[in-house]
């Protein structure tokens, strides 16, 4: 299979070539899909299907366009690779504009894992009978677990070939596994969902069904009676999938496209200080078991460690080739297809402290399991959600509060940062330990 | 679109087996788009998407399954995926029968109903132009202008298992444009228009005036000071305010959240969930708007649905199953992101009609509070009812008038809550400027959203400034 995707996308290469692309690289993509939902004691939803697809850039004297088809029977590829390069025309040159220079990938230190077995093997009636035990698990685990709104269970398996014009070949293939649930717990007048899950590349390295029942139950009943905090300033601590969510408006804001378009606010900060000395960035894209880990990007290019953010001292932004050479620095190997940039495996560099140690030392503060909302102000890094956790006083986890905001700014959140865990898991692409900052707005009654 | 009524039909026998329904869903969507950066045309993309999506429907049961493959032998194989949701049951030996020819929906649409893409590349081109220039020339302060233009056509084919065999053209044209200002801090614009209808509609609605209206909101912004930190008075602004019915009542009262009680409006309907003053209705069938809907993802003909009469609950949106499991039928509300997804009840077009104040009377009747003007979006968790939505150009009222212009918030409440304390509703309801965009289980699709000028008497306003 791979080898017949490679073939298929050298022959469009060709085809946009002939068609008047200066250049042009071409990205096939089999994606075998399998989900399953169950609710209560039935399975609800059964889904399986085969995806392709292609992903054409070409370039013309530095005036680049793209195209990406779900159809690629001959006569829809023949007009619209010609409409791709047609529409070219209309785009200002850039010098900038066009394929890396080739080079050689460098071979891989170690098999970088993303691919299992098992999420192919396993049968549609072992995967079914997952999702129907995470059902049966929430209601153990707590009697005020009543209704959920489904467990599910899914996976996906990628093959990819990419070529270029430049002589560029290569494939990759990748699984992914995940399981959650979304319990209700109810008491008197109050409904309180909880979303909890797992991620990873096959089915054997996926946290145990029971244990996800169990918290994602916790997490429900756990806000039961919640109450409305008063409007402070205190000690926020960011809970492991909270924090990583944080992470992914850092991320946005070093992405070398923002920055290049003025919608960043790190922009002219590289070798300036952004955070405390805890503030440790990498992005990864050699990580072995790495959700985002891959031997190349998706222009081709070698991915690499990147140490974005070193002891609060800003090193550099993500790019790919485009934005590295309108900026002046080299790719790091974050092509993420169609002209963006994405992360590998970008994360927090954990500390030595777990969960519980934040918030044994933490006199007064909250602590933030669940945030609503997503508009960080890009140019500017004021930051603002809808939160709900559990208030901290003198070290413990006092009463469950919702309905309630955090505010900041996330360079002064940076610059706040004064305790980091050590509870990262790799179930993402952005991920991220716990972590504290040590004064934000709580807006509430 | 090369598929007939007898390749239909033995698809969906095939797909039918032991289950009690089965639909196919042909989605072929071109979208052509261009982008603006830093004053030139940066590039260009053609987006295709071709595919049939079939599902097999037993009891709350759906089985799915999608192929790009359009060849009789690749639909047969992916029926009979679709159809291992069923395979308890005894399989029917009766086949499907379809209408020799699709039925083509009645259009809500604009001009382009019927028509082909322009692709007029050199217009597309030219309007993000003149937006660059508009911008720039708005404010001093405007550094960076970024846009896009795009045009879509949908074309889908939707063939049941209970013999109907349906057609619809949906065009979609969307003009964005984000505007970066410098003053005393950076500041973010954005504005976008549009809808369904064709390149026509951006003589009136010109590209200068999107522009210009992106470049006043960075220019207000890039002086704004920090939000502040609290409950607060809240005045809603007409028009974008309609995310707040989207997020705080419209989510809640979808028909899959309600059939498994899972939604705080769950077994409420004739019970008052908000003060009487608020009426809330969502229509498939507004011209122009993104939301509008000749037929849903299943068929259904859009319609004009009453949610909220005078503070009492009185329907919920829903698709075939949900609907049909609830023993009300569908309200034409199943849509799909694509051929790719199985439907979901979801919202069309979700507005708040007029009420009698005047937007005077409104603001003048506050004290000490918060003008929210505009929003960038929102957010609801609906088991709780906790919602935010985000303010994209806000002001303080003191005593009665607007004064600073604020950072972005989010505003925080409850469903009911929030919309048991609204005092005031104004008397210039509008849809808002075409740009939303509906995310739900992972599936966006486009929506309209309008209110008139709303005073909400408490509300937490989630900035960082206290005291």
């Amino acid at each position: 299979m791979a080898e017949d995707g490679l073939e298929f996308a050298e022959r469009i290469v060709g085809d946009a070539i002939a068609a008047g692309a200066s250049q042009a690289e071409a990205t096939y993509t089999v994606t075998e899909r399998f989900s399953a939902e169950a609710r209560g004691d039935a399975l609800t939803k059964l889904e399986r299907s085969v995806g392709r697809s292609l992903a054409l850039r070409v370039f013309r004297d530095g005036r680049k366009a793209s195209l990406t088809s779900s159809d690629l029977s001959p006569d829809a590829l023949r007009r619209f690779v010609r409409e791709a390069v047609e529409a070219a025309a209309f785009v200002a040159a850039d010098l900038h504009a066009g394929l890396p220079e080739p080079v050689a990938v460098p071979p891989l230190a170690h098999d970088l894992r993303t691919y299992a077995d098992d999420v192919r093997e396993r049968s549609a009636e072992a995967k079914i009978a997952d999702a129907l035990a995470l059902e049966t698990g929430i209601r153990r685990a707590d009697a005020r677990i009543a209704n959920s709104r489904g467990s599910h269970v899914a996976d996906g398996a990628a093959e990819i070939a990419i070529a270029n014009s430049n002589g560029f070949r290569g494939t990759f293939r990748a699984t992914t596994a995940s399981l959650d649930t979304s319990p209700i717990a109810v008491s008197g007048d109050e409904k309180r969902v909880a979303q909890f899950g797992n991620a990873a590349h096959g089915y054997a390295r996926l946290v145990p069904v029971d244990a996800i029942a169990r918290e994602a139950a916790e997490r429900a009943a756990g806000m039961c009676g919640a109450r409305k905090p008063k409007t402070t300033k205190c000690a926020v601590i960011f809970e492991r999938d909270v924090a990583a969510l944080v992470l992914g408006d850092i991320f946005a804001a070093l992405n070398a496209a923002n920055v290049a378009i003025g919608n960043s606010f790190f922009a002219a900060k590289i070798g300036a200080r952004v955070g405390s000395s805890l503030a440790r960035f990498v992005d990864d894209g050699r990580l072995v078991d790495g959700m985002g880990s891959s031997p190349f990007d998706s222009e081709g290019m070698p991915t690499q460690r990147t140490e974005v953010i070193r002891e609060g001292v800003l090193q550099t932004f993500l790019y790919d080739t485009y934005y590295a050479r309108r900026l002046g620095a080299k790719s790091t190997g974050n092509a993420a297809g169609g002209g963006s940039i994405g992360p590998s495996n970008f994360f927090l560099v954990p500390g030595q402290a777990s969960l519980e140690d934040l918030i044994a030392s933490t006199e007064r503060g909250v602590l933030v399991l669940d945030t609503i909302g997503f508009a960080t102000e890009s140019v500017t890094g004021t930051y603002s959600r809808g939160a709900r956790g559990f208030a901290i006083e003198n070290g413990e986890r006092a009463y469950p509060i919702d309905e309630f905001t955090i505010a900041g700014n996330i360079l002064e959140m940076l610059g706040g940062l004064d305790a980091v865990a050590n509870d990262m898991i790799f179930d993402s692409s952005i991920v991220s330990p716990s972590f504290r900052v040590a004064e934000m707005a709580i807006a509430g009654t | 679109m090369p598929l007939d009524a007898a390749a239909y039909s033995q698809i969906l026998t095939a797909a039918l087996g032991a289950g009690e329904y089965a639909d196919a869903f042909h989605e072929r969507r071109l979208t052509r788009s261009f982008r603006l950066q830093d004053g030139v045309i940066h590039e260009a993309g053609i987006t295709l998407t071709s595919g049939v999506g079939i599902r097999v429907v037993s009891g709350e049961r759906s089985g799915f399954a999608y192929s790009d493959d359009l060849s009789l032998d690749a639909l047969l194989r992916t029926a009979k995926v679709a159809a291992l949701i069923a395979r308890d049951g005894s399989p029917r030996t009766q086949s499907v029968a379809m209408p020799p020819a699709s039925s083509r929906a009645t259009s809500f649409y604009g001009p382009a109903e019927g028509t082909k893409l322009s692709s007029e590349s050199k217009t597309f081109v030219d309007f993000l132009s003149r937006a660059d220039v508009a911008a720039r020339g708005y404010d001093p302060r405007v550094r960076a202008v970024n846009g896009l233009f795009a045009e879509e056509l949908q074309e889908v084919e939707i063939a049941t298992s209970d013999g109907r065999f349906l057609s619809d053209r949906r065009p979609l044209v969307t003009l964005f444009v984000q505007v970066v200002a410098e003053g005393s801090a950076r500041g973010n614009g954005v504005c976008g228009d549009g809808g369904r209808t064709n390149l026509d509609y951006f003589t009136e609605r010109t590209p200068e005036d999107i522009a210009r209206e992106a470049a006043r909101i960075a220019a207000v912004n890039c002086e704004a000071r920090e939000a502040p930190a609290g409950e607060f008075e809240v005045v809603v602004g007409a028009g974008s305010g309609g995310v707040l019915l989207h997020e705080a009542v419209g989510h809640g009262l979808e028909g899959d959240f309600n059939r498994q009680k899972t939604s705080l409006y769950s077994d409420r309907v004739g019970e008052r969930v908000a003060s009487d003053l608020v009426t809330i209705y969502d229509d498939g069938n507004l011209p122009l708007e993104r939301g509008t809907l000749a037929i849903d993802d299943e068929g259904t003909p859009g319609q004009h649905k009453v949610l909220v009469e005078r503070g009492i609950l009185r329907g919920y949106m829903q698709d075939r199953l949900n609907g049909g499991l609830m023993g009300v039928g569908s309200t034409g509300s199943g849509r799909r992101q694509s051929f790719r997804s199985l439907p979901q009840p979801r919202m069309c077009n979700t507005y708040m009609p007029n009420g009698e104040s005047t937007y005077d009377d409104i603001v003048k009747s506050v004290k000490k509070g918060v003008f929210a003007a505009s929003f960038a979006g929102g957010q609801v968790e609906i088991s709780k009812g906790d919602f935010v939505f985000m303010v994209a150009e806000g002001y303080l009222i003191e005593d009665g008038a607007l004064t600073a212009p604020i950072r972005g918030a989010t505003l925080i409440g409850n469903g009911p809550d929030a919309m048991t304390k609204v005092t005031m509703v104004g008397n210039d309801t509008r849809l808002a400027s075409r740009y939303y965009t509906c995310v739900k289980g992972g599936q966006a699709v486009p929506v309209g959203v309008g209110m008139p000028t709303v005073k909400i008497s408490h509300m937490t306003v989630g900035g960082s400034a206290l005291g």
